[in-house]
């Protein structure tokens, strides 16, 4: 029974995972830069839902819609200041550009907000499903539901619409989406956006969960960068499942292991991938190098 | 060496300079700067053999930094071997974690090398946080103050001073020699073009994998030098990623595949956080965020860091001087 906890408890937690890399997947997709400001745009999330709370009186559930809005315009601010002028250079360049980015905001936050942990009460905070001796938190379940449902709705928004026809041209071919119409800058435009307003779900969806603080990011983003990677640059669904295992991973060697290293684990697994099968288990076989969206 | 001395008078000043220095300053707070300083340098020029002339962005290098520290100094709590062969011992160690990381890594290109090296340090720090029979875990590692040559461990500032100094400046003649030779040719063109670089004939992962093996093995050196110098350190403060990513961001701001760039680099960005620690000592934080602002606007309007545009000055003030003894020579002088 307590196996079957650790395994739903994961589960849970992967989905959490997965909420916050499918953002970071779709950036990495069609604009092509690894975002390490990603954990620091979930911070920032965090913090935006945490003020309406504290201000306005806001549930994070309610507020969700206004930091979405809010991550979305950062995320399009972002693109077209930090990122559209680097474009064309070398990839050294856009790794330090957002790797800059992710210090300068996390230090801000830790200047003007201090290093303490702001957390929401809810009524429902605590509450658990019970079946049997199953204890299922819904919070938690909220965020897992939120997660495939993501990943559903972006997988039709993808794969149905225009412009996500056009996001993923452009994700497979920058030139020659250009030749066939497709403005490629507002594209990426838009994919940073969508980006950083599903963090800014991620955020709110968190907030009854975790506290947040402001060197929160820095966790977060290096998981998402694992579960990226396992799940296949690019693959919407492959970051979904990437997530779960993730979180699944991280329970069972919580309790097989240590908890001290449960870590250190899905960096083992992390370093495994990029060393076997660069292009994610989730992936069809091609190089690191080949990243689109599927 | 002559040649090199009588070409850049510059250099030989800054050297006199360098060695007198501890004569004239007495502030402990000046001369720890100055420490730090070239400590600093010393590690960004050992990544900038990787990183700036091999293009092979590591920000792991932590783990050769702190695998130094802890090395030595382990040998040194546990057996009393003398920090002098500790420094031999972490050497030895962080070269061969160095062919451990390289060896399947440098077939990972661009950014997926760089995330691969942090997934490899934060294993590193994990597993030095857990294993605390060997490292104490978060209780850190400390080595009492007993001065003595053979323990490394100085009563006077300034030995520290001359120690870091030398250290210094045999990693200066390590990248002159990589910047004058076939090894750093190679890896330019390794950093330029790989595939180009390949078909041309070019062993790249043997040339990478030199490239490492001096990196890591100067940077596990300089860990020691740390870890004699600050008698204390813990998981967290050597294998720390913000301390990855300020070794890069030191040869970033200087300049990536110069020799003296991360010189230039450490000479900014050092002093620069001992400044901002020491009067705003309140607001934790201002010198990483400074760091961010410098680092997104270095990337984003200097890619080559700060030495091509100071090696533009003399030559921007030569030629001034050339159109002003002859007119019409105008064009030549550009």
């Amino acid at each position: 029974m307590t196996l079957l906890q650790t395994l739903i408890s994961g589960l849970l937690l992967g989905g959490i995972y997965s909420l916050i890399s499918m953002g970071l997947n779709l950036i990495l997709g069609v604009v092509r830069i690894i975002n390490f400001a990603h954990g620091e745009l979930l911070m920032i999330a965090m913090y935006i839902s945490f003020l309406f709370y504290s201000t306005m009186g806001l549930d994070p559930y309610v507020s969700a819609i206004l930091v979405i809005a809010c991550l979305f315009l950062l995320g399009i601010i972002t693109q077209r200041f930090l990122i559209q002028p680097i474009l064309d250079t070398p990839a050294s360049t856009k790794i330090f550009a957002t790797l800059g980015l992710s210090i300068a905001l996390q230090n801000l936050a830790l200047m003007t907000l201090s290093a303490d942990h702001f957390s929401v009460r809810t009524s429902y905070q605590s509450d658990v499903i019970n079946i049997g001796e199953l204890a299922i938190s819904i919070p938690r379940l909220i965020a897992f539901i939120v997660a495939i449902s993501v990943a559903v709705l972006l997988y039709l928004f993808l794969k149905k619409t225009m412009t996500g026809k056009a996001i993923r041209a452009v994700a497979m071919q920058r030139q020659a989406a250009y030749l066939m119409g497709v403005n490629v800058k507002k594209i990426y435009l838009l994919a940073f956006g969508i980006g950083s307003a599903l963090v800014g779900l991620a955020g709110a969806m968190l907030m009854p969960i975790y506290s947040v603080y402001p060197t929160l990011g820095t966790t977060f983003v290096l998981i998402a960068f694992v579960v990226v990677v396992l799940g296949g640059m690019g693959s919407m669904f492959g970051a979904f499942f990437g997530g779960l295992i993730i979180g699944l991973v991280e329970a069972l060697s919580g309790v097989l292991l240590d908890t001290g290293l449960k870590e250190a684990v899905y960096f083992a697994i992390f370093i495994l991938v990029l060393l076997f099968r660069p292009s994610g288990i989730f992936s069809l076989g091609k190089g690191a190098e080949e990243v689109g969206l599927k | 060496m002559m040649h090199i001395i009588k070409k850049n008078k510059f250099l030989l000043l800054l050297g006199i300079v360098a060695l007198l220095l501890p004569l004239f300053v007495h502030s402990k707070f000046h001369l720890n700067t100055l420490i730090l300083l070239l400590l600093f340098a010393t590690i960004a020029g050992a990544w900038n053999i990787l990183g700036g002339y091999g293009g092979q962005l590591s920000l792991g290098h932590t783990i050769f930094f702190g695998l130094g520290a802890y090395t030595s100094s382990l040998l040194y709590l546990n057996y009393g071997t003398s920090p002098w062969i500790g420094l031999i011992a972490a050497a030895a160690i962080s070269i061969a974690a160095g062919i451990f990381i390289g060896w399947p890594t440098f077939r990972l290109k661009g950014p997926y090398f760089t995330l691969a090296t942090i997934a490899f340090a934060e294993v590193i720090r994990l597993l030095c946080l857990y294993w605390r029979d060997l490292t104490k875990g978060s209780m850190g590692i400390n080595i009492r103050f007993e001065p003595g040559l053979s323990n490394l461990i100085f009563r006077e500032y300034s030995s520290y001073y001359y120690f870091a100094l030398v250290l210094f400046l045999i990693s200066l003649a390590i990248v002159y020699w990589v910047d004058r030779t076939r090894v750093g040719y190679y890896l330019k063109a390794i950093r330029e073009d790989e595939d180009s670089a390949e078909t041309l004939g070019i062993n790249v992962t043997k040339y990478k994998m030199i490239a490492m093996v001096i990196s890591a093995g100067l940077t596990g050196v300089a860990g020691v030098l740390y870890a004699q110098f600050m008698l204390f350190f813990e998981p967290e403060s050597v294998f720390n990623l913000n301390f990855s990513i300020e070794i890069a961001l030191i040869a970033i701001v200087g300049g990536m595949g110069t020799v003296y760039g991360p010189l230039l680099g450490a000479a900014i960005i050092v002093p620069l956080n001992e400044i901002l620690r020491s009067s705003f000592p309140a607001l934790s934080g201002m010198n990483y965020f400074i760091y961010g602002i410098v680092l997104v606007l270095i990337v984003s309007f200097m890619p080559n860091g700060l030495m091509p545009v100071l090696k533009r000055i003399p030559k921007k003030f030569k030629s001034r001087k050339k159109v002003q003894v002859s007119g019409s020579r105008k064009k030549t002088a550009s």
